[in-house]
């Protein structure tokens, strides 16, 4: 009677234990999920190209200007175009013929 | 020196109408006057150039495009003898100060009633400064627009 009462003791005693474990077991996963630690950024890996990494390599040519030529130098070309276009109009004027009307000049407006 | 709107006048006749104006320096790259000003007098050229040019949109900006140079003996601003008597062009001297002679239109409006033979002839010459202006743009026109014919049917 007496190691049946003692077995039954140790049993109770283990499921007792067996329940502390798997309770504490149960809270540290929930603490776990609730507070998550931040993940360092981690920049995808760009996909191998073999052969064509050397042509993705950045250019260090520096940015073309917007305009090919400054202002002034622009206004100066239209300055230009217009006094070669009078001097034609004014050929034309002093012997008006079809040829002189349409006479080219070496404005670069109009090469 | 014989000015363009003074040709045909006797030396008598041109000092009179000489002598209803006055003279004005004009500093280097000093506007004369300006597009849309109200045009009260005319002007002739007695030193140094005028540049005439009109405003055009350069690159988003507002710039004064040349049009035109007019030199000694020339007139400008005859906007002054035409309705509605504003001014079309805005008028600079240019590197070097001009000296120009300003004909108020209200003092050569009085002069040619009482002289019409003179003012008949300042007419005429105005007539020919005009009609060449004309002419001149008039053919710059027409060769601007072959070009945008030859572009337009490339």
């Amino acid at each position: 009677m007496d190691m049946l009462l003692m077995g039954l003791c140790f049993g109770v005693a283990g499921i007792v234990f067996v329940a502390f474990a798997f309770g504490a077991a149960m809270r540290s996963e929930s603490w776990n999920s609730a507070v998550q630690p931040e993940l360092p950024l981690v920049k995808a890996a760009a996909p191998a190209r073999f052969f064509s990494d050397r042509v993705a390599a950045p250019r260090t040519v520096p940015p073309a200007p917007p305009w090919p030529v400054p202002i002034e130098v622009l206004l100066l070309q239209i300055e230009n175009h217009v006094r070669l276009e009078q001097a034609a109009a004014e050929s034309f004027l002093a012997f008006p013929t079809q040829a002189l009307l349409h006479s080219k000049t070496a404005s670069p407006f109009v090469n | 020196m014989t000015h363009e709107l003074l040709k045909g006048l006797s030396s008598a006749e041109a000092e009179q109408v000489l002598g209803l104006g006055t003279k004005l320096i004009v500093p280097s790259r000093t506007k004369l006057f300006r597009l849309g000003d109200s045009a009260d007098r005319l002007f002739l050229i007695e030193r140094g150039r005028i540049r005439l040019t009109l405003p055009m949109q350069v690159r988003g900006r507002e710039e004064d495009v040349f049009v035109e140079e007019r030199s000694p003996g020339q007139a400008v601003g005859w906007s002054a003898l035409i309705p509605p008597y504003r001014f079309t062009l805005t008028a600079t001297a240019s590197l070097l100060e001009a000296e120009v002679i300003a004909l108020p239109r209200e003092a050569l409006g009085e002069y040619f009633a009482d002289h019409p033979a003179v003012g008949y002839k300042i007419a005429l010459n105005l007539a020919v400064v005009i009609g060449h202006r004309l002419q001149l743009f008039q053919t710059m026109w027409l060769r601007e627009m072959q070009r945008t014919v030859e572009v337009r049917s490339a």
